[in-house]
């Protein structure tokens, strides 16, 4: 277990920037994740920390030493890998035992920590046979089997779920959130996948665009994402924006007036926000609800609905040409071409010029 | 930063083509380019050695021997390539199935693949001298007069060809048997569904899903073919007359023989500018090959 | 006849042609190998008066016989097998290294060196022929060992096939690795050098025949007996063909020549075939 620190790193692959200035303080034992688009930077990121890519500036810590200008080997990681990238002309057992063989453990104690994790992992049969010889989920415990016998003080994990199929991710998910109880470690995961990040995290790291656009408890990123990417990326289906003047309304609160001269207010000291235009209000789907026509807030026509069960989405246009999304029961009777009202029932957020999100004090 | 990491370049990685590279430059690139050189010289073995220019290469424009050399060697590729191409072709549809029988005819095919030159020509030999070789006593118990194929002009490189595709038949076949593999069973269960004839199969499925192995055994058969030498120099010694003397062996006979290696030289930059030719074509076949995979 | 061909109502008939045809290629493509036996079986003198006496008995062995008395053969299947084994070794572990570097590392000039490499696959062997006997003999390797494998290892096939098959294993592999604390030394010997074996194996394979049927450089480089490979040896006893000791005799000579290789071949058809034919498409 070891704390884990970044400070200001930043990489680039020839003339293409691909991490500025990503600072993190990753605290002993705990379960983080990497979120984010493709192509944001979070698994190169990660593998700045295994020492799979060389660190432009800045600097990286584990535990006390600084790492990030020693051999991948030499840094009390390990890492599970994306496609396994099990040894195929090793056993199991083999495949497991390597590291520990390259860093001298003594040979007893390699086969009981090889015993112990397959125990665990319930791979104790496969380890005469070879890769190969393995179904996915198989092969992905002994990928978690060979990075658990090195005890590391810190745990990697690259999209380790990508290539499952959905019930067979699921089942891992549960699995991987058990093994977090049961080694004692820090752990990093890097996923695309909002519901992995949600379940499994202590805290995420939501990135996009090279940068770390916000850090908190998945509850948290959720009901205060800090700007309008972290808004729409975390959250399904994805938070709707309106326009929005703003005006004081009670007790100095900030008072956002929509295109259609409805007002809604928000939980923010109109004095705390900074001066100008542009504003926009932003809008949960399970915050907007369907009423009758003229009851609600501003009326809309209903485009498209999908029927998921327990709920019902209804997207909506409104007259101004702006789209919204609200939820309604697994019983909705909406239905393509209605008009029908708006109605808001729940917290609305606040979005300035440059997405920035406003918050008004914890209650 | 990182030591270990493979990613960033430096000139110790470069050590581990080093080793390979050092004996390609001395023993492949260089005596290319001191050939360029050298067929720009009138040179001997003693070390005389004068700068002549393009000089070499108008004798050789003027020479009737190398020109016949340069006949001889395109009508013995001529003379082997389509019968290799299409015996090899019909042999690998024929035995494209997974019997016993079949991979018992595929290794007799190939067998006589792993031999050597020499070998084959010693046994071909005795095959087609008209004193007690094979053909003439077959011709014999047919009551026909053995025919003398190694020392009539006409009938010498037929023969030396006639060898060759003996010898070359295995290699265009497994070449066609690895490429019909790769057709889909559904195009041929479709095909039976539709009650196509055996022909219509051949010509509308067979021949067309394979299409560019048929370019590619052409043009590395041209390759080989054209670098004939062992058959000739074996059996005839490039003769009578010269009648089956190729282009390698005039090569082998200027340079070794009569040590005038500047005009040698000469003759194989233009064996090296045709081979040239032939790879190119090879490169972009199999190129286009992986394009539309 | 297969399911397929009732399917599609084709004519059995055709098929029973086809194999009847296949069976008398076949019978022409082992004719000459049968008859070099037959030759080989029978005593020298009665062949120069009739070589049709082939179908008949006695035959004998005393060709074999004079053979194992003539030291030369095996003097020349010694030497066969001492430069293709080091030219199969010598290729095996400069391609390895190459491929590997190619594929995995980066150093300055890297796709300029390789492109270099791949150029000379255009390059034949004869028309580098005349040069490359002048280095040869500037160096005073003609008639050596040295001289006879050296020429081998320039062939740049096995570069590109090992970078290739580098190319293809997963770079993820190699990252494992390293963070199991593998140095690079054992990345490459035991993680990644494993997985080459089946290129390995074509790529030696192909080598190893190669080499032993070599016979332009050891003509031309070999000119002392005791240094002929065994076709070097066999074409020498074949251009005197006419002051030969007897043809029963050349042709137990050839049987003896082939033999090893054939043996060889009924063994490992399968890797040989695919060795062979993969070295061809490249």
């Amino acid at each position: 277990m070891a704390r884990v620190r970044l400070d200001h790193l930043g990489k680039s692959f020839g003339a293409t920037a691909v991490l500025d200035d990503v600072s993190l303080d990753i605290a002993s034992g705990e379960f983080i994740a990497f979120l984010g688009p493709s192509g944001c930077g979070k698994s190169t990121l990660l593998r700045m920390i295994a020492g799979l890519e060389t660190v432009e500036t800045g600097q990286i810590h584990i535990g006390d030493r600084r790492v990030d200008a020693l051999a991948p080997g030499d840094r009390g990681v390990a890492m599970v890998f994306q496609h396994y990238a099990l040894y195929p002309h090793m056993t199991i057992f083999e495949n497991m035992a390597f590291g520990l063989r390259n860093a001298k453990v003594p040979k007893a104690e390699i086969e009981t920590r090889v015993a112990d994790a397959a125990r665990i992992l319930e791979i104790e049969r496969f380890l005469q046979q070879k890769p190969g010889q393995l179904s996915g989920g198989q092969r992905q415990r002994v990928a978690i089997g060979r990075a658990i016998v090195k005890k590391p003080d810190l745990f990697l994990f690259d999209e380790p779920l990508s290539n499952l199929d959905a019930a067979l991710r699921m089942r891992t998910r549960l699995e991987l959130a058990q093994l977090r109880r049961r080694v004692q470690a820090t752990m990093i995961l890097v996923t695309h996948d909002q519901v992995e990040a949600m379940t499994l995290a202590d805290r995420i790291v939501v990135m996009s665009d090279r940068r770390i656009q916000q850090v908190g408890t998945p509850m948290e990123i959720y009901a205060r994402p800090a700007n309008r990417f972290v808004a729409t990326f975390v959250g399904s289906p994805p938070m709707s924006f309106l326009d929005a003047t703003l005006g004081e309304g009670a007790g100095g609160l900030a008072r956002a007036t929509l295109a259609g001269g409805a007002a809604v207010d928000t939980e923010v000291p109109l004095a705390a926000l900074p001066a100008g235009a542009g504003w926009r209000l932003g809008l949960r789907a399970e915050a907007v609800k369907v009423v009758a026509p003229g009851a609600g807030l501003v009326d809309a026509k209903v485009e498209f609905v999908e029927r998921l069960g327990d709920r019902t989405l209804v997207y909506l246009r409104l007259a101004d040409g702006s789209a919204i999304t609200a939820e309604d029961a697994g019983t909705s009777r909406a239905a393509m071409g209605d008009a029908v009202g708006l109605a808001l029932d729940g917290p609305v957020h606040l979005f300035d010029a440059d997405d920035r999100a406003h918050y008004g004090p914890l209650a | 930063m990182s030591a270990a990491s493979p990613r960033r370049s430096s000139w110790t990685n470069g050590l581990f083509v080093t080793p390979y590279l050092v004996v390609y430059l001395v023993l492949l690139l260089y005596p290319l380019l001191a050939g360029v050189w050298l067929s720009l010289h009138k040179a001997d073995l003693f070390g005389g050695e004068a700068f002549v220019g393009l000089e070499n290469f108008g004798r050789l424009l003027r020479d009737t021997v190398f020109l016949q050399a340069v006949r001889n060697t395109f009508y013995f590729v001529l003379l082997t390539v389509p019968p290799l191409a299409v015996i090899a072709l019909g042999l690998a549809i024929a035995l494209n199935r997974p019997t016993r029988a079949a991979a018992f005819f595929r290794g007799v095919f190939f067998s006589s693949s792993v031999l050597s030159v020499t070998i084959v020509t010693l046994i071909w030999r005795l095959v087609l001298i008209p004193d007690g070789g094979l053909i003439a006593n077959v011709l014999h118990m047919a009551g026909k007069p053995p025919i003398p194929l190694l020392s009539h002009p006409d009938l010498v490189l037929p023969a030396i060809a006639l060898t060759t595709v003996w010898w070359c038949l295995g290699l265009p076949m497994m070449l066609y048997l690895a490429a019909l593999q790769q057709v889909p069973a559904e195009l041929y269960e479709a095909a039976a569904l539709d009650r196509a004839s055996r022909w219509k199969t051949l010509t509308r499925i067979t021949l067309p899903s394979i299409r560019r192995t048929l370019v590619l055994v052409v043009i590395i058969q041209c390759v080989l073919q054209f670098q004939l030498f062992g058959q000739a120099q074996l059996l005839t010694q490039g003769g009578p007359n010269g009648a089956s003397r190729p282009l390698v062996l005039f090569i082998y006979e200027v340079g070794f023989r009569r040590w005038d290696i500047g005009y040698a030289a000469a003759a194989s930059e233009i064996l090296f500018g045709l081979i040239l030719i032939a790879t190119v074509l090879q490169y972009v076949t199999t190129r286009e090959k992986e394009a539309v995979r | 006849m297969s399911a397929l061909d009732r399917a599609a109502g084709r004519n059995p008939w055709i098929d029973r042609l086809g194999w009847a045809a296949l069976t008398l290629a076949a019978l022409v493509m082992v004719a000459p190998l049968l008859w070099t036996v037959g030759l080989s079986l029978k005593a020298n003198g009665e062949l120069l008066r009739d070589t049709a006496s082939v179908f008949r008995g006695p035959y004998t062995l005393e060709n074999y016989g004079s053979i194992l008395a003539r030291p030369a053969a095996f003097r020349w299947l010694a030497n066969s097998l001492l430069v293709s084994l080091c030219t199969t070794a010598g290729v095996l572990a400069l391609s390895s290294l190459a491929g590997y570097g190619f594929a995995r590392l980066k150093f300055p000039g890297r796709k300029w060196l390789f492109a270099l490499v791949l150029f000379g696959l255009a390059v034949p062997e004869q028309s580098v022929i005349i040069t490359r006997h002048q280095l040869f003999s500037a160096l005073h390797l003609h008639n050596t060992y040295p001289g006879l494998i050296l020429p081998g290892l320039a062939a740049p096939f096995g570069v590109f096939l090992m970078t290739q098959y580098f190319k293809a294993i997963p770079v993820e592999l190699d990252e494992a690795a390293m963070l199991d604390g593998a140095s690079r030394r054992q990345v490459f010997w035991k993680v990644l050098l494993p997985l080459t074996l089946p290129a390995q194996a074509t790529l030696g394979i192909f080598t190893f025949l190669s080499s032993w049927n070599d016979y332009w450089w050891p003509l031309i480089s070999a000119t002392r007996s005791e240094m002929f490979t065994l076709t070097v040896g066999v074409a020498s006893s074949q251009i005197n063909f006419a002051q030969t000791s007897g043809l029963g005799f050349l042709m137990a000579q050839a049987v003896f020549a082939s033999a090893p290789i054939l043996v060889v071949y009924v063994f490992f058809q399968k890797y040989i075939v695919r060795a062979v034919s993969g070295a061809a498409v490249r």
